[in-house]
C-alpha cells in the first residue's frame, strides 16, 4: 500500500532540491541536523544534490537532547564529507526559562524548536544559504510539529513521503543502521518518542492517513478493513485540528483583492 | 512540397521560468536556432511553454495578445522551420485561452483553443481560462496535422474527431504533473502512453507527445515525451523527469502501411456514431 519506487523518489527529490535552491537565487542549503531519520535522509539527498560544498549542517543540542543525537548528527556530517557544526541552544533557552520558569515540558520542547528555526534563520543569511526542512507527510498532516518552529522551511523535500515510506527511502539511500534503527523522536525531552506522543505506531498511523487522504476512504470503509473506529476518529481529529499549521493566517478581507484570498500568485512566481 | 517524403521533428523537454516570457522566448530562440542548423523542419515545445503552467493571476500580466512582438517574432522565425508553441492568449480583451501555436513559413497557420480545461485538485485552469470549442486539422505540406493539448488528450473521442478528418500527425503537448507514486513509479506516465498506443495503433497516426519538466510551487512535471508511429506504438522516448530533446522522424508511407494492414480506418464508420450519439444525448 506505502510502497516506493525509491530510484524514481530519489531522483525528483533531487531535481526538487537543485531547483528549489537555485531558482531562488541561491547556491547553498542548510539544514538542522538532529540526529534522527528525517534529517539524515534530507541531509543526504541534499548533499547529492548540491554537493558537499554548497550543503551545511547545523547541530543545535539542548542540555536534555539525548547524547546519541549529537553522536548520529555527527556520524551523518562525517560519511557525507561535511563540517558539523555545532551551536549548544542551552544558554539561549535557559536564559529565558529562568526569567519565566515553567515546568511543562512542551513549553521548553517548543522553546527549543523556535531556538533552533532562529539559529538557521540567522545563519540562512551568513551562509546564503536556504533553509531546506525535515518535515514528512505524517507529520504535516496530524500536526506533529512546533509552528514556526521545526515546521519553518523554505521547501519540504519529505513533505509528501509518510514516514514509513521514509524508512525505505533510508535504507535504499543507505542511511547507518543504528539512525534507521532507533526510536523516531523529536527529542524534546529526555526518553520522548513520536509513537508514544501520537499514542501509534507509524505504520498503523500512515496506513489510516493513506487511506484517508490519498484513497480518499470513508471512515466506514477503514473499519471494515480492520481499523479501530476510535483510533480512526482520533487521527481524524489531529487532521482537522492542525489544518492551521498547513495554510497561512487568514487575513480579512475587505477590498477587491486581499492578500492570500484573491491576490492569486504562485510562490514560484518569476522563478 | 519539401517534406512531402518525410518530415524530420524534434521535441524540447525543458521548464520555462514561471511568467518571465521574455527569458522563456531567449530560450525558444536558442533551441529553434539549434534546430535550424540540425536540418530539423519542425521543432515543438510542451503547453504554455512561453508562459509556465501555474500562472493564477499571473495570466492577466503576460497573456499573449494578436498583436504580441512575441508572436511577430515566432513568425518571423518560422520561415525558416516550423514551430509548435504553447502559450496563454488572450485573443479579445479580457478573453483568454490556453492555445497550441502552430507556425509556418512566416505566419501563424494554425490556433488550437484548449478544450478541455482540468480544474480538481492541483488544477484551476478553468478560473483563469475560456475553454475553446473545436477541433481543427490543418494541412502541413502532404500532413494532416492536429494540434492536442494535455488533458484532452485522455479524452479519446477528441482524437477520434482527428481521425475522422484524416489526421495523419497528431501533436500532443503537455504539462502534466507526476503523481500517483507506487513502487512502479508515477503511474501518471502510464496515462500519457497508453493513449499514444490507441492514437498510432488504432487510429494509424503519427503521434507526438512533448511534455514539461521543472517543479512549479512543488508540483513535478513528468518529462517523457515520446514519439509513436502508425501501427507500431511507442519507438522513441525521451527521459522522465528530466530536461531532454526528443528527436524523430515520420512519414505518410507509415500510415499508409498501417492502414492497408488494418484497414481500421476504411472500416470506420462515423454515420453509425453519430446515429447512437444523436439516440444517446435525445433519449
Amino acid at each position: 500500500m506505502l510502497e516506493i519506487d525509491n530510484q524514481v523518489v530519489e531522483k525528483v527529490l533531487l531535481r526538487f532540491i537543485r531547483d528549489s535552491v537555485h531558482k531562488n537565487g541561491f547556491k547553498n542549503a542548510i539544514l538542522g541536523v538532529s540526529g534522527g531519520l528525517d534529517s539524515a535522509v534530507v541531509l543526504t539527498l541534499t548533499q547529492r544534490a548540491l554537493g558537499s560544498e554548497f550543503t551545511f549542517a547545523l547541530l543545535m543540542p539542548y542540555k536534555l537532547s539525548a547524547a546519541s543525537s549529537l553522536t548520529h548528527g555527527r556520524l551523518m556530517c562525517e560519511r557525507l564529507g561535511l563540517d558539523d557544526e555545532v551551536i549548544d541552544i542551552s544558554p539561549c533557552i535557559d536564559a529565558y526559562f529562568d526569567r519565566y520558569p515553567s515546568g511543562e515540558r512542551v513549553l521548553i520542547g517548543n522553546k527549543c524548536a523556535r531556538e533552533r528555526m532562529a539559529v538557521l534563520y540567522d545563519f540562512s543569511v551568513r551562509k546564503k544559504a536556504l533553509v531546506v526542512g525535515t518535515s514528512n507527510k505524517s507529520e504535516l498532516l496530524v500536526g506533529y510539529s512546533t509552528i514556526f518552529g521545526d515546521s519553518a522551511a523554505a521547501f519540504l523535500p519529505l513533505g509528501d513521503l509518510y514516514k514509513s515510506q521514509v524508512f525505505d527511502l533510508a535504507r535504499y539511500l543507505g542511511i547507518p543502521q543504528e539512525i534507521i534503527d532507533k526510536k523516531p523522536s523529536a527529542d524534546l525531552w529526555p526518553e520522548q518518542t513520536d509513537e508514544g506522543e501520537i499514542g501509534i505506531s507509524y505504520q498503523e498511523l500512515d496506513e489510516i492517513l493513506y487511506r484517508l487522504v490519498d484513497r480518499r476512504e470513508r471512515p466506514d470503509e477503514l473499519e471494515k478493513n480492520g481499523y479501530k473506529r476510535e483510533t480512526i476518529d482520533r487521527i481524524i481529529g489531529l487532521v482537522v485540528n492542525s489544518q492551521y499549521k498547513r495554510t497561512m493566517p487568514p487575513v480579512a478581507k475587505m477590498q477587491n483583492r486581499a492578500p492570500g484570498i484573491d491576490f492569486r500568485y504562485p510562490r514560484d512566481w518569476n522563478k | 512540397m519539401w517534406y512531402s517524403k518525410g518530415m524530420k521533428i524534434r521535441g524540447i523537454q525543458f521548464s520555462p521560468v514561471l511568467g518571465n516570457v521574455d527569458q522563456n522566448l531567449a530560450f525558444h530562440r536558442t533551441r529553434i536556432t539549434e534546430a535550424v542548423d540540425a536540418g530539423i523542419d519542425l521543432v515543438i515545445f510542451p503547453e504554455l511553454s512561453i508562459s509556465g503552467y501555474y500562472l493564477k493571476d499571473l495570466v492577466y500580466d503576460i497573456a499573449l495578445r494578436p498583436d504580441s512582438p512575441v508572436i511577430r517574432q515566432f513568425e518571423e522565425w518560422s520561415q525558416k522551420i516550423d514551430i509548435v508553441i504553447g502559450a496563454p492568449f488572450e485573443e479579445k480583451p479580457g478573453i483568454i485561452y490556453n492555445c497550441a501555436f502552430y507556425f509556418s513559413k512566416g505566419q501563424r497557420l494554425h490556433t488550437h483553443r484548449k478544450v478541455q480545461l482540468p480544474n480538481y485538485g492541483m488544477f484551476e485552469e478553468q478560473m483563469i481560462f475560456r475553454p475553446g470549442n473545436e477541433f481543427r486539422s490543418f494541412q502541413v505540406g502532404d500532413f494532416t496535422v492536429g494540434l492536442i493539448i494535455c488533458r484532452e488528450i485522455l479524452f479519446p473521442a477528441y482524437a477520434y474527431l482527428y481521425y475522422l478528418q484524416d489526421v495523419d500527425f497528431l501533436i500532443g503537448i503537455s504539462n502534466s504533473p507526476a503523481r500517483a507514486m507506487g513502487k512502479e513509479g508515477f503511474a501518471s506516465f502510464r496515462l500519457w502512453e497508453r493513449m499514444g498506443e490507441v492514437f498510432s495503433v488504432h487510429f494509424n497516426q503519427n503521434y507526438v507527445f512533448v511534455n514539461r519538466t521543472g517543479f512549479e510551487d512543488g508540483m513535478g512535471f513528468g518529462g517523457g515525451s515520446y514519439l509513436a508511429l502508425p501501427g507500431l506504438g511507442i519507438v522513441q522516448k525521451a527521459r522522465y523527469l528530466e530536461d531532454d530533446t526528443l528527436d524523430g522522424q515520420i512519414s505518410l508511407e507509415d500510415v499508409r502501411r498501417a492502414r492497408v494492414a488494418s484497414n481500421y480506418y476504411r472500416d470506420e464508420r462515423p454515420e453509425v456514431v453519430l446515429k447512437e450519439l444523436m439516440r444517446i444525448l435525445h433519449a
